[in-house]
C-alpha cells in the first residue's frame, strides 16, 4: 500500500518535473529570441544614427506628452500562473495620416488672412475703422484649427515627418520584442510555480519515503 | 478607458528606453511621471531603485524590464520582490550582454536543485 503510495507520488514528481524542465527549454528558446530581436533594434537604430545624426536619436526627442500605445492584460489562471498578453491600441491608419498631413499643411498663421497692426486711434479716419471692424469679425467666421490634445501619436514622428527605413526597421524589432517580453513574464511566472509545486512534491515524496522505511523497520523487528 | 491593462515600464540605458519607446510602450502620466528611466553614467543607484520600487507600487504596471548591468546594482530589491505582477523581466543592453547564471528568476530556478532539496 505504501509502496504504491511512493510510487505514485514518484511518477507525479517526475511528470512535474519534466514540465519544469520544459518550461526551461522553452523560456531559453525565446530569451535567445528577444535578445537577438533586441540586437537587431540597436543596430537599425545606429544605423539610424549614422544617417540622421548622432544627436537625432535620443532622448532629446522624445515628445513631452506621451500616450502608450501598447497595454499589457495580466489574467491569474486557476492553476495560479498569470498570463500576460499585450493589446495595441489600434490607430486609425488611413485616417490619421489623411489627418497628420492636414496638420502638417495647417503650420503657420492659426489665423486666415491678413493681419493688420492696429494703429493709434487718433490716427484713424473713419474708413479704416470700418475696415478694421470687417476685419476683426473675420477670424469669427473662419474655424479655428481644433488643437487635438491626444494624438496618440506614433513615435516614429519624434524623430522627424521623413526618418530613415532603419528606424522604422528598429521600431518593428521592438514591437516584436514587447509581445515575446510578455510571453517570456507568462513562462517566468510559471516556472516558478513549477518550481514551488515540485518543492512541495518533494516533502511529500520524503514523508512518504520516512514512513515506508519506519514500516520497514517495524515488520522487520516482528 | 474602463478596461485599459497595465503598462510595461522600462529601466534601461539610452539606447533601450529609445527603442521601447519607440515600440510605444511610453507613458507620462497626469502627475506627468513616467514609465521609463533613462540610465546615465551620472544616475545614482538610490535614485534608481527608488524608481524601481515607485514601479513596484504602481498598480498601473504589469512588468518592468531592466536592464541586467542595471539589475545587478540594485539586486537585493529585485530578489526581495516575490509577486507575480509586476514581473520583472531582466534584458541585455548594448555593452553588457545578456547572463543567464545572474537572472533572478533562473537563479532561483536553479536554486531547485541545489544540495538541500534532495535531502
Amino acid at each position: 500500500m505504501g509502496i504504491s503510495e511512493l510510487e505514485e507520488s514518484s511518477l507525479l514528481l517526475d511528470e512535474k518535473l519534466m514540465r519544469f524542465m520544459d518550461q526551461l527549454e522553452l523560456l531559453e528558446e525565446k530569451r535567445a529570441a528577444l535578445n537577438s530581436l533586441i540586437e537587431q533594434g540597436w543596430f537599425s537604430m545606429s544605423k539610424a544614427r549614422y544617417s540622421m545624426g548622432n544627436k537625432c536619436v535620443s532622448a532629446l526627442q522624445y515628445a513631452s506628452e506621451i500616450e502608450p500605445l501598447v497595454y499589457v492584460h495580466a489574467r491569474t489562471l486557476d492553476t495560479g500562473d498569470v498570463d500576460f498578453c499585450t493589446e495595441r491600441v489600434k490607430q486609425k491608419c488611413g485616417n490619421e495620416d489623411g489627418k497628420d498631413a492636414k496638420s502638417i499643411e495647417d503650420i503657420g498663421p492659426q489665423e486666415k488672412g491678413v493681419r493688420r497692426r492696429i494703429k493709434p486711434k487718433k490716427h484713424i479716419t473713419e474708413e479704416e475703422a470700418s475696415e478694421e471692424a470687417s476685419c476683426e469679425k473675420a477670424p469669427e467666421v473662419t474655424p479655428v484649427r481644433k488643437h487635438d490634445p491626444n494624438p496618440q501619436q506614433d513615435p516614429l514622428k519624434w524623430f522627424g515627418i521623413l526618418v530613415p527605413q532603419t528606424l522604422k526597421q528598429a521600431q518593428s524589432s521592438f514591437k516584436q520584442v514587447v509581445e515575446l517580453s510578455a510571453e517570456i513574464a507568462t513562462l517566468q511566472t510559471a516556472v516558478l510555480n513549477s518550481r514551488q509545486e515540485l518543492k512541495h512534491s518533494m516533502k511529500d515524496k520524503h514523508i512518504l519515503q520516512e514512513e515506508s522505511s519506519a514500516a520497514q523497520l517495524d515488520n522487520r523487528a516482528d | 478607458m474602463a478596461g485599459r491593462g497595465k503598462l510595461i515600464a522600462v529601466i534601461g540605458d539610452e539606447d533601450t528606453c529609445t527603442g521601447f519607446l519607440l515600440g510605444g510602450i511610453g507613458e507620462l502620466n497626469k502627475n506627468r511621471k513616467p514609465n521609463f528611466l533613462v540610465v546615465e553614467k551620472d544616475t545614482s543607484i538610490t535614485e534608481i531603485e527608488e524608481t524601481f520600487k515607485s514601479f513596484l507600487a504602481r498598480n498601473d504596471i504589469g512588468i518592468i524590464l531592466i536592464n541586467q548591468f542595471i539589475a545587478e546594482m540594485i539586486r537585493h530589491a529585485i530578489d526581495g520582490h516575490m509577486q507575480s505582477i509586476p514581473a520583472v523581466l531582466e534584458i541585455p543592453s548594448k555593452e553588457h550582454p545578456y547572463d543567464a547564471s545572474k537572472d533572478s528568476i533562473l537563479r532561483r530556478a536553479k536554486g531547485m536543485f541545489s544540495a538541500e532539496d534532495f535531502r
